[in-house]
C-alpha cells in the first residue's frame, strides 16, 4: 500500500505545516463548551468508577480527560488534535481487548475455571447444602425488631409444614432454633403474618436482603450440625453442607471423610477426586504460564489441524481475491466499450450482489447448496453433494465469495480502465499491438498498479472473514479424525469453535491460538507491505 | 498562556455546571425477574409469566437469546450480568454445575415425573424444575405407506420403499450429524455412550462409541446410508418440512413436530421407533426441559419463588402448553391433556422406553464427535475406523 | 449515438458486417446477459420465497405456488419479534458508527497525509497492523469490559444500542486508507495557498480539503455502512433483549429458532433489508465508482 508514500512534491516540513492562527470567537466558545462537557463527563464518571472499583475504566477515563485537555487546550500537538479521536476509540475498544486476550492466553480461563478459588469453594458449599432427609418444610416469615430491614439483625419465624399445632419457632443468627416465646403472632394459612413489636419483611425486602439471610447461621438443636436455610420468601428448610473446606491442608473434605487434595490435573490445579479428575470438573482461574502455547505447539493433532486450517485460510483468501479480481477485470474489459449500449444499466445491475448485505447473501446461499433441495442442484438438474465433501464445500465457499465480491472488482476495474488515458492505448495500437496484447502488456500492468492496494486490503479482510465461513457452512463438513477443524474452517472460525464450540469452552487455549493468529496476521501484513512498496517503486 | 487559563477556567465552570445537573446514580432498569429462553419458549412463557408476576406484585420479562443460550448464560452469569432464571435442557446440568452457574432448588416432587427430576439432578441435588419432557417417535404418513407401526427398521424400509414416497425416512443427519436424533438407531445397534458404575453413575473411562457394540451400530447405520434411507442432505432445516410436504413416508422427530404436521393436514400415525431386526430395541433419548436458578441472580428470592410455584400447580405449565405443546412432567396436567390431545400424550408412553442422555459435563465432548462420525458413516465412510477414531477423540477429551 | 447507428447499419447490411459485429461487440452482450442471470436468479428466487406463503427451506419449486404478502405482514405485525424496532436500531447503529468512523478517519487521514511529526511512519504501520486484528477474537475481553461499563453506566452496558455502537467504534480508523490515498493525490499547493491567505490548519481541513473529499467519503461511508449492517457475531453476544437487537441479530435468530417455519419470513426480512441499501447504492453509484478508483489510484 502506498500508505507511507510522501506526496510527490514534498516541500520542506516547515512550509507545509500550517500554524494555528488566532482563534475566532465562535471557535473559542466551541472549544470551551467541548472541554466543559468532557470535564463534566469526567467529574460525573470518576466517583462512580471508584465506587464500583473499576480501576481499568477509571484509568481510561482519567487518561482520556487529561489527554483531551493537554491536546486541545494548547496550541501545540497539532497532529495529536487530528489523531486523538480515532486513536482513543481504537485504543480502548481494540487494543485494550487485544491486551486482555493476550493476558487470558496465559491462564486456564474456561469451563470450570471462570472464577476465583474462593468463589469456587463458596459455590461448592452452597451446592452441597443438602436438606436433612425427612425434615419438614417450614413456612417462613422474616422480621426485624427495631433494626432496619436492609441490614437486620433478622429473626426467622418458622412453622413446620407438617405440624398441625402450628407451633411457631424462631431463629436468630448464631443461635439455636427455639420455640417462639414472645407475644403471640398472627398466623394465616400456616404462616406467620404479623408479630407484635416486629416489622415483617415483604418478599421484595427479603429479596434485597438475600445475601444477609443466606449468611445467617441458625442451628437446629439435636447434634446433627444442621442449620436453617431460607429457600424462598415464604419457605425455609433444614440441612447442612456435605462438603467443607479444610483451610489448613488446602483441601475439600466430605461428610463421609473423603478427601479432595489440591493437586495439578492437566495444566492447572484443582481439588482432585479419587478417580484422578477434578471434583465436579471444577477448578479456578489461575496462571498457567506458557502451557497453552506449549500445548498448541506440541500436541500433534492440534498442530496438524492448525496448520491445515492455516493453509486453507491462505488458499481461501488468495482465491477469493484473485478470482473476484479476474472476473471483475474481465467484465470491465468486456462491458467498458463505447459500442456496448446501456453501460450504466449493466453496471447498476451487476453491482447488486455487492449492495445486498453480506450476511443476508450468505444465509441465503447456505440453503442453495443443499444436495437434494437446494436451488443449484434443482436448477441444473445435478446431484452434487456440495456441503458433504471437503473439496466441493471449499469450491462452494469460493463460488459464493466470487458471487459476492466480483461487483466490487468490476466497478474498481471499470473506473481504473476509464482513468487510463486514451493516448496510451492509442500509442500501443500505433506500435502495432493487437487488442489482446495491448490488454496484457499495457493495460493490465497499469491497472494492477492502481488496484494493488485494494487487492491487498481485500486479502487482509478475507484472511479473517469469519462470516463467510460461519454463516455458509459453519466450517463443515466434518472431517474424520479431526474434531476441532471442519473441512472449510479458516483459522478464525476454528478458533471460535475452540472458544465457544460444542466440546467445552476453553478461552485460555483459544486465546493462545488467537495470539498466534494475530502474529501470523502481522507477518502477512509485513509481507504485503513489502510487496506494495515494491509495486510503488515500479511506478 | 493567559488565553489557556481563560479557556480552562471557563471549561471547568461549564463542567461543574453540567455535573450538577446530571449527577444521579444509576439503577437497574430491568424487571424484578428476568428469564432467558430460546426463541421458541419465549413466546409460550410470556403471558403466564406476566400473570404470575402481577399476582405477586412484581414485574417479570422473558428475554430471547438467539444463539448459544447455554454458553451465553454461563458467561453472563459469571459477569453478574445474567438472568435470574434460565430455561434449558437436562443435559446442561453438569456443565452448569461445573461452572457454578446454578444453585440447587427445593421443589416438591409430588405428582412430578421422577425420571424428569432425576434427569436434572446432579451430585445428589436437584437443580432444575422440569416442566416438559420430550422424546423421539416415529411419525408415519399413512398416505405413503401401509405399515403404520413397523416392528423393525427392515420392515420400515421395505414398507417405505414399497410406497410412493420420495424418501423412506426423514431423519435429520445433516452434514455434521445429529447424535440426538440418531440415538435410537445407535442404541438399537448395540452402541452406548458411557458405561455405568455399580452405583449407577456414569463411568467416563468406558466410552461406548468405539466399542464392539458401537461399531456394530455404525455398520448398520452405514448400510442404511448406502441404501439411501439415511441421507446427509436431510438436516434440521428441512426434515420436518419434507415430511409435511409429503416427501417422506416416515419421520423421526419429537413433540415439537406435531403442530406443523397438523397444519399440513396429513393423515398420520405416531408409533414407537423400531429397532434393527434381531438386535436391541431402540432406546430414544429422553429430554427434559427445565428452569434453572442462576447462582448470580439479581433477584434470587423471586427466582426461587418462581421455580417453586411453577410445579406447585398447573397454572403456568398449562398456559405454556397452550402455545407450545409439550409433554408435561406433572401427572395432573398430563391427565387433563390426555383428553384434549391424545396424540401428544402418546409421547408419554414412548418416554417409558426412553433413557435420559447423561447430564455430566463430559457429554459436551460426545455430541459433536459422535454426530460427525455418524454423518460420515451415512456418507459412506468406513464404520469401524470412523467410530474407533471418534471413540478415541471422546476418550481423550474427557480425561 | 454512434453505436446505435452502427447497429442499424448492421441490420440493413451484409452478413459479413453482422459477423464482424458479433466478434467485436455482440459477444459482450452475451457475457453481460450470462452475468445478469447469475446475479439475478438467486435474487429473484429469494423474492419469490418471500412472496410464497409456503416459502420453505426445501425449495419445492423455483416459482412461488402463489403470491401473497403474508410473510411481510407476519414480519411487520411483530409476532416474530419487533421487526420495525430492529430496523430502527440497525439504522441508528449504522448511521452513528458510520458517521463517527468517517469523522475519525478523515481527521486522522489529514494528519497522516499533511502533517509531519515524529512517529508518523511507525504510527501508520502500527495502525495497519492493529486494524487487521479481528475483534471476534477478543470477544470475551469485550464482553467483560462492557459488563463492567454497564454496571457504572447502564446506557453503555450489554444489550444496549449505545454500548454496541461504542464497541464497534474500535474500528474508528478503519477508513483511514482510502481517505488518505485521496488526500495524497490532492496537490499540496491547494492548502499552501490557503495557509498563505491566513487559514488555520483546521480551516484548511474543513473548508478546502473536506469538500474535495466528499466523493471518497460517500464511498467509504457506503462500504462502512454495509459492513456494519452485516455484523452479527458481536451483536448476538451483546444484544439480548428483543428490543435492542439489530436486523442481523434478529433475522439470524429467526432462522436459528425455527428454520422450517421461518424461512419465508426470513426471506421477506432479507428483501426489506436489502432494498433500501441497494437503492442507496444505485443512487451513490457514480461516487462509488469514482471513489473506489480515486482510492485505488493512489491508495
Amino acid at each position: 500500500m502506498l500508505l507511507t508514500s510522501q506526496p510527490s512534491t514534498d516541500p520542506s516540513p516547515n512550509a507545509s505545516v500550517p500554524r494555528e492562527r488566532n482563534t475566532t470567537l465562535p471557535g473559542l466558545i466551541t472549544k470551551i463548551i467541548f472541554l466543559g462537557v468532557v470535564l463534566a463527563i469526567g467529574v460525573y464518571a470518576v466517583p462512580l468508577l471508584i465506587h464500583y472499583q473499576m480501576w481499568m475504566w477509571l484509568g481510561i477515563m482519567v487518561a482520556a480527560v487529561v489527554l483531551i485537555f493537554v491536546i486541545y487546550l494548547t496550541k501545540r500537538f497539532i497532529p495529536g488534535k487530528y489523531l486523538f479521536p480515532g486513536t482513543a476509540f481504537l485504543s480502548v475498544f481494540l487494543i485494550v481487548p487485544v491486551v486482555l486476550t493476550v493476558g487470558y492466553s496465559f491462564t486456564n480461563f474456561g469451563d470450570g475455571s471462570r472464577s476465583s478459588k474462593e468463589a469456587m469453594i463458596a459455590a461448592v458449599q452452597t451446592e452441597s447444602f443438602k436438606r436433612t432427609p425427612d425434615s419438614p418444610v417450614y413456612t417462613l416469615a422474616v422480621g426485624v425488631e427495631g433494626g432496619d430491614v436492609a441490614d437486620g439483625p433478622y429473626t426467622l419465624f418458622l412453622i413446620a409444614g407438617d405440624d398441625p399445632s402450628q407451633k411457631v419457632l424462631a431463629g436468630r443468627d448464631g443461635e439455636d432454633l427455639a420455640a417462639w416465646t414472645g407475644q403471640a403472632p398472627t398466623i394465616t394459612d400456616g404462616r406467620v403474618t404479623a408479630v407484635p413489636g416486629y416489622k415483617l419483611l415483604t418478599a421484595r425486602q427479603i429479596n434485597d436482603a438475600w445475601a444477609n439471610l443466606q449468611a445467617m447461621a441458625v442451628n437446629v438443636p439435636g447434634g446433627s450440625e444442621s442449620g436453617i436455610k431460607v429457600q424462598t420468601p415464604t419457605q425455609a428448610y433444614e440441612g447442612k453442607s456435605s462438603i467443607r473446606y479444610d483451610k489448613a491442608n488446602d483441601q475439600l473434605v466430605s461428610d463421609s471423610g473423603q478427601v479432595y487434595p489440591n493437586q495439578v490435573v492437566g495444566t492447572a490445579n484443582c481439588f482432585v477426586a479419587p478417580d484422578g479428575k477434578c471434583f465436579q470438573g471444577k477448578s479456578w482461574l489461575q496462571n498457567v504460564g506458557t502451557k497453552n502455547y506449549s500445548r498448541l505447539l506440541t500436541d500433534s493433532s492440534i498442530r496438524a489441524q492448525f496448520l491445515a486450517a492455516f493453509a486453507w485460510t491462505l488458499i481461501f483468501s488468495l482465491a477469493s481475491v484473485g478470482l473476484t479480481f479476474l472476473l471483475g477485470f474481465f467484465l470491465a474489459l468486456t462491458l467498458n466499450d463505447e459500442r456496448v449500449r446501456g453501460q450504466k444499466a449493466w453496471r447498476a445491475f451487476l453491482l447488486l450482489p455487492y449492495a445486498i448485505p453480506g450476511m443476508i447473501s450468505l444465509l441465503i446461499w447456505s440453503q442453495f447448496f443443499n444436495k437434494d433441495f437446494g436451488l443449484i442442484n434443482q436448477l441444473f438438474g445435478i446431484d452434487v453433494n456440495w456441503f458433504g465433501d471437503q473439496t466441493l464445500a471449499k469450491i462452494a465457499v469460493i463460488l459464493v465469495q466470487i458471487w459476492m465480491g466480483f461487483p466490487y472488482m468490476f466497478v474498481v476495474c471499470t473506473g481504473a480502465l476509464q482513468s487510463i488515458p486514451g493516448d496510451v492505448k492509442e500509442a500501443a495500437r500505433i506500435d502495432g499491438s493487437t487488442g489482446l496484447s495491448t490488454t496484457f502488456r499495457i493495460i493490465m500492468p497499469l491497472l494492477l498498479i492502481s488496484v494493488a492496494p485494494l487487492l491487498v486490503a481485500s486479502f487482509a479482510f478475507n484472511f479473517n472473514n469469519f462470516n463467510a465461513i460461519q454463516l455458509l457452512t459453519q466450517g463443515g463438513p466434518a472431517l474424520s479424525g479431526q474434531f476441532t477443524r471442519g473441512g472449510t474452517d479458516i483459522l478464525i472460525s476454528m478458533i471460535y469453535k475452540q472458544a465457544f464450540g460444542g466440546s467445552g469452552t476453553d478461552f485460555g487455549f483459544a486465546s493462545a491460538m488467537s495470539v498466534l493468529l494475530f502474529i501470523l496476521t502481522g507477518v502477512l501484513a509485513a509481507v504485503q507491505f513489502r510487496i506494495t512498496k515494491r509495486l510503488e517503486n515500479l511506478t | 498562556m493567559k488565553r489557556i487559563a481563560v479557556i480552562a477556567a471557563a471549561a471547568v465552570g461549564l463542567g461543574a455546571g453540567l455535573t450538577a445537573c446530571g449527577g444521579q446514580s444509576p439503577n437497574r432498569g430491568e424487571a424484578d425477574l428476568v428469564i432467558w429462553a430460546d426463541a421458541i419458549r419465549t413466546g409460550a412463557l410470556e403471558a403466564p409469566l406476566k400473570a404470575w408476576a402481577e399476582k405477586n406484585g412484581l414485574t417479570a420479562v422473558v428475554q430471547t437469546v438467539a444463539t448459544d443460550l447455554q454458553s451465553n448464560f454461563v458467561t453472563a452469569n459469571e459477569a453478574k450480568n445474567g438472568p435470574d432464571v434460565v430455561i434449558g435442557a437436562q443435559d446442561w446440568t453438569g456443565k452448569l454445575v461445573q461452572n457454578s452457574a446454578i444453585v440447587p432448588i427445593q421443589i416438591s416432587a409430588e405428582g412430578v415425573s421422577q425420571a424428569a427430576i432425576d434427569a436434572v439432578s446432579y451430585g445428589g441435588q436437584t437443580y432444575g424444575a422440569p416442566y416438559a419432557i420430550e422424546t423421539l417417535g416415529l411419525f408415519v404418513n399413512n398416505a405413503l405407506t401401509d405399515n403404520a407401526a413397523p416392528a423393525t427398521i427392515e420392515d420400515m424400509v421395505a414398507a417405505g420403499q414399497a410406497g410412493s414416497a420420495e424418501n423412506v425416512l426423514c431423519l435429520q443427519v445433516g452434514e455434521s450429524g445429529d447424535a440426538y436424533h440418531m440415538q435410537p438407531l445407535f442404541t438399537s445397534g448395540g452402541g452406548y455412550i458411557f458405561g455405568t458404575n455399580a452405583d449407577g453413575s456414569f463411568n467416563t473411562a468406558d466410552v461406548g462409541v468405539g466399542s464392539a457394540g458401537g461399531i456394530e451400530a455404525a455398520k448398520k447405520i452405514g448400510e442404511l446410508g448406502a441404501e439411501g434411507v439415511l441421507k446427509n442432505s436431510i438436516n434440521g432445516d428441512n426434515s420436518l418440512q419434507l415430511f409435511n410436504d409429503g416427501k417422506c413416508a416416515y419421520l423421526v422427530s419429537g413433540p415439537w413436530a406435531l403442530a406443523g404436521i397438523r397444519e399440513a393436514g396429513l393423515d398420520f400415525t405416531l408409533s414407537p421407533i423400531p429397532g434393527f431386526a434381531g438386535l436391541d430395541p431402540a432406546e430414544p433419548p429422553l429430554g427434559v426441559q427445565a428452569f434453572f436458578v442462576a447462582s448470580n441472580a439479581k433477584s434470587p428470592a423471586f427466582a426461587q419463588q418462581f421455580v417453586n410455584d411453577l410445579l406447585a400447580d398447573t397454572t403456568i405449565t398449562r398456559a405454556m402448553n397452550n402455545s407450545d405443546a409439550r409433554v408435561p412432567t406433572q401427572d395432573a396436567l398430563a391427565e387433563q391433556l390426555k383428553a384434549s390431545d391424545p396424540i401428544l400424550m402418546q409421547f408419554l408412553d414412548l418416554a417409558q422406553s426412553a433413557k435420559a442422555m447423561p447430564n455430566i459435563p463430559a457429554m459436551e465432548a460426545v455430541w459433536s464427535p459422535l454426530g460427525q462420525a455418524e454423518a460420515a458413516v451415512v456418507g459412506g465412510a468406513d464404520p469401524a475406523s470412523t467410530f474407533e477414531a471418534a471413540g478415541k477423540e471422546i476418550a481423550s477429551s474427557v480425561q | 449515438m454512434s453505436s446505435s447507428k452502427t447497429q442499424t447499419q448492421i441490420h440493413r447490411h451484409s452478413a459479413g458486417a453482422r459477423k464482424r459485429w458479433w466478434v467485436e461487440v455482440g459477444w459482450r452482450y452475451i457475457i453481460g446477459l450470462v452475468m445478469v442471470l447469475i446475479v439475478g436468479v438467486p435474487v429473484l428466487y429469494i423474492i419469490g420465497v418471500s412472496l410464497d406463503p409456503q416459502g420453505s427451506t426445501t425449495g419445492s419449486s423455483v416459482f412461488p405456488s402463489k403470491i401473497t404478502f403474508d410473510n411481510y405482514t407476519t414480519l411487520l405485525g411483530g409476532s416474530k419479534g419487533p421487526f420495525l424496532r430492529w430496523y430502527l436500531n440497525t439504522l441508528i447503529v449504522c448511521l452513528v458508527v458510520t458517521v463517527l468512523q468517517i469523522i475519525c478517519s478523515s481527521l486522522a487521514a489529514y494528519a497522516f497525509s499533511r502533517l509531519r511529526f515524529t512517529g508518523r511512519r511507525v504510527g501508520i504501520l502500527a495502525l495497519l497492523l492493529i486494524m487487521m486484528f479481528p475483534n471476534v477474537l477478543a470477544i470475551i475481553a469485550l464482553y467483560s469490559m462492557f459488563t463492567q461499563l454497564g454496571e457504572a453506566f447502564p446506557i453503555f452496558g450489554l444489550s444496549t444500542i449505545a454500548g454496541y455502537v461504542l464497541c464497534l467504534m474500535g474500528g474508528a480508523l478503519g477508513q483511514v486508507w482510502l481517505v488518505k490515498g485521496t488526500l495524497d493525490s490532492i496537490p499540496q499547493s491547494l492548502d499552501e495557498a490557503a495557509i498563505i491567505d491566513g487559514a488555520s490548519h483546521f480551516q484548511v481541513f474543513s473548508r478546502i480539503l473536506f469538500p474535495v473529499l466528499i466523493p471518497i467519503i460517500a464511498t467509504t461511508a457506503m462500504l462502512a455502512f454495509v459492513g456494519i449492517i452485516s455484523e452479527f457475531i458481536i451483536g448476538s453476544m451483546f444484544l439480548k433483549s428483543a428490543d435492542s437487537m439489530t436486523l442481523a441479530v434478529g433475522l439470524y435468530g429467526l432462522l436459528q429458532g425455527d428454520k422450517t417455519a421461518n424461512y419465508g419470513v426470513f426471506a421477506a426480512g432479507a428483501v426489506m433489508v436489502s432494498v433500501p441499501v441497494v437503492i442507496l447504492f444505485l443512487f451513490l453509484q457514480r461516487y462509488i465508482v469514482g471513489g473506489a478508483v480515486a482510492g485505488a489510484v493512489k491508495g
